[in-house]
């Protein structure tokens, strides 16, 4: 008697929950130290530098106002 | 770097972990499912009481005016945020902990110590509107507060990180209930759909209270601890580099879901603007509202600011703990019971806890905290989103794959300048007023 084999075998996709997967290996700073001083990196860094020290300038003026510092000056 | 890919594997015959589908639709759909969370969280939080003030009366003072400001604020959260997920996939890492690694200490500190800091300051608003709403409906202060605290702290003491996202998304998800309060008030669609697309000047023309309210409405939908705590929640919840296209849908989604309930409660502020009535916050207009819409409406209102409360005191409370337990080197994670990792949990419930009693202690001046919530999140915010650009262009540390594109550049350049001239204008506005009298 002639058999017919059946060749079809069904395929499975599996997921996984990304909290019980193997950890990834992930892209890391170790050993790279601080980032590279590069111009767009050192202008940021300065535009941030001179936009705190403005920020900072005006909450001290601020709370030199409220404490009434300037109203002898006026 | 290694790149390899663990998510999905091929097999033949069913295994015990994970879930078996048979077809790619359902593997999509289930893998979207696995990463769904961060995105919502972090923009739905977003919402929390300052934001349903600020929106409130936004369409109480301006009427439907303001509402295409929203449409311009969508991409601009979504691409800022879409950086975040990037990074926080592509280093499993946040972002304090990046900082500190890249532009080291001092930069490091700087980044903390202001996070920190306007984020308690938000805590103590957050629990003054859980106080505000849950007074107006005949809970005492004393009862109400505690309580909020007590709830806060076994959300997340349970030692799964599951377990808080899956209870943080049911609360997202009860800000439905805007949408349900939109057809109460029975808006003009038609001025709804104009409104949105085409920016018009209220009557009263541009003047400071116009411009300060576009402001505030731009550092509401914008919030410093977002940057933080979106990348903390991936890192937390280990995302895959595959899942990054997941993680981009998810942060979509969330934004257009959070900027579609901020137009709600710009709508349902545009009620008050309609029947003239006046209100300073969203409880005053819940108990003004209530002869005309009745009790469902302004228990509604009242209940989903304590909602926006509580949706902003987790998220906020955790982007502390989370930056604080990795610059620290601290077990930093949900995962872990709360013997597992003290300092992490100390941090959580420690401003959870001191911002609510403060909010306790009689005559606080609330005014001053909100006043400088607002000056603090204008240092921090054009801080952390600069470093984000710039650790997003650092090759060294990410290679060619995570890197920002050109065009990604030009628009995260565009959206930081804009974010640090508003941030100058809303601070300058704070600390000198009488520039702007």
């Amino acid at each position: 008697m002639a058999t017919m084999h059946n060749t079809y075998e069904p395929q499975y996709l599996k997921v996984i929950h990304p909290l019980h997967d193997v950890p990834e290996q992930k892209c890391s700073g170790k050993g790279l130290g601080r980032i590279n001083m590069t111009r767009p990196v050192r202008v940021s860094l300065g535009v941030l530098r001179g936009y705190l020290i403005a920020m900072t300038l005006m909450l001290g003026y601020h709370v030199l106002n409220l404490a009434g510092v300037f109203h002898g000056l006026k | 770097m290694r790149l390899e890919v663990a998510e999905i594997e091929v097999v033949t015959t069913p295994a015990s972990k994970g879930v078996v589908v048979r077809h790619n639709w359902q593997r999509h759909l289930l893998t979207f499912l696995m990463v769904f969370g961060p995105g919502l969280i972090v923009m739905e939080a977003d919402n929390d009481a300052g934001a349903v003030s600020t929106y409130m009366q936004a369409g109480g003072q301006y009427g439907l005016h303001l509402l295409w400001i929203l449409v311009v604020l969508l991409p601009i959260c979504y691409f800022v945020q879409e950086m975040v997920a990037r990074l926080g996939i592509a280093t499993g890492k946040g972002h304090a902990a990046m900082i500190y690694e890249r532009f080291g200490k001092w930069w490091g500190r700087f980044s903390l110590f202001d996070l920190l800091l306007v984020n308690f300051l938000t805590l103590i608003t957050e629990f003054a509107a859980i106080s505000l709403a849950l007074g107006a409906i005949g809970v005492s202060p004393f009862i109400a507060v505690p309580t909020s605290a007590l709830g806060l702290t076994l959300m997340v003491v349970t030692g799964s990180y599951l377990r808080w996202e899956r209870i943080v998304i049911v609360l997202c998800l009860m800000d439905l209930t805007w949408f349900a309060l939109v057809f109460m008030v029975h808006p003009s669609w038609g001025s709804v759909a104009r409104s949105t697309v085409m920016p018009t000047i209220p009557s009263g023309g541009i003047n400071s209270s116009l411009i300060f309210l576009i402001i505030a409405i731009v550092g509401t939908t914008i919030a410093p601890w977002q940057l933080f705590f979106q990348q903390s929640c991936v890192a937390e919840k280990r995302l895959r580099f595959a899942d990054l296209k997941w993680a981009r849908l998810d942060t979509l989604i969330g934004a257009i879901f959070t900027v579609s309930v901020a137009g709600a409660m710009m709508l349902v502020g545009n009620y008050g603007y309609q029947h003239d009535i006046a209100f300073q916050d969203p409880a005053q207009f819940a108990g003004a509202v209530m002869p005309m819409l009745g009790h469902f409406a302004r228990n509604a209102i009242l209940l989903l600011m304590v909602n926006a409360a509580v949706l902003g005191t987790t998220a906020i409370s955790l982007a502390s703990a989370w930056a604080y337990g990795e610059v620290k080197g601290w077990e930093h994670s949900l995962h872990k019971k709360l013997w597992e990792a003290p300092g992490f949990y100390a941090t959580y419930i420690a401003c959870v806890g001191a911002a609510a009693a403060i909010v306790l202690i009689p005559h606080v001046p609330l005014q001053l905290v909100i006043i400088s919530v607002q000056v603090f999140a204008g240092l921090i915010l054009p801080s952390a989103i600069i470093f984000l650009q710039l650790l997003l262009n650092d090759r060294e540390l990410l290679g060619d794959r995570w890197v920002n594109r050109p065009w990604n550049n030009t628009i995260n350049w565009t959206i930081i300048i804009v974010l640090f001239a508003l941030s100058l204008l809303l601070a300058a506005q704070v600390v000198l007023p009488q520039l702007f009298a």
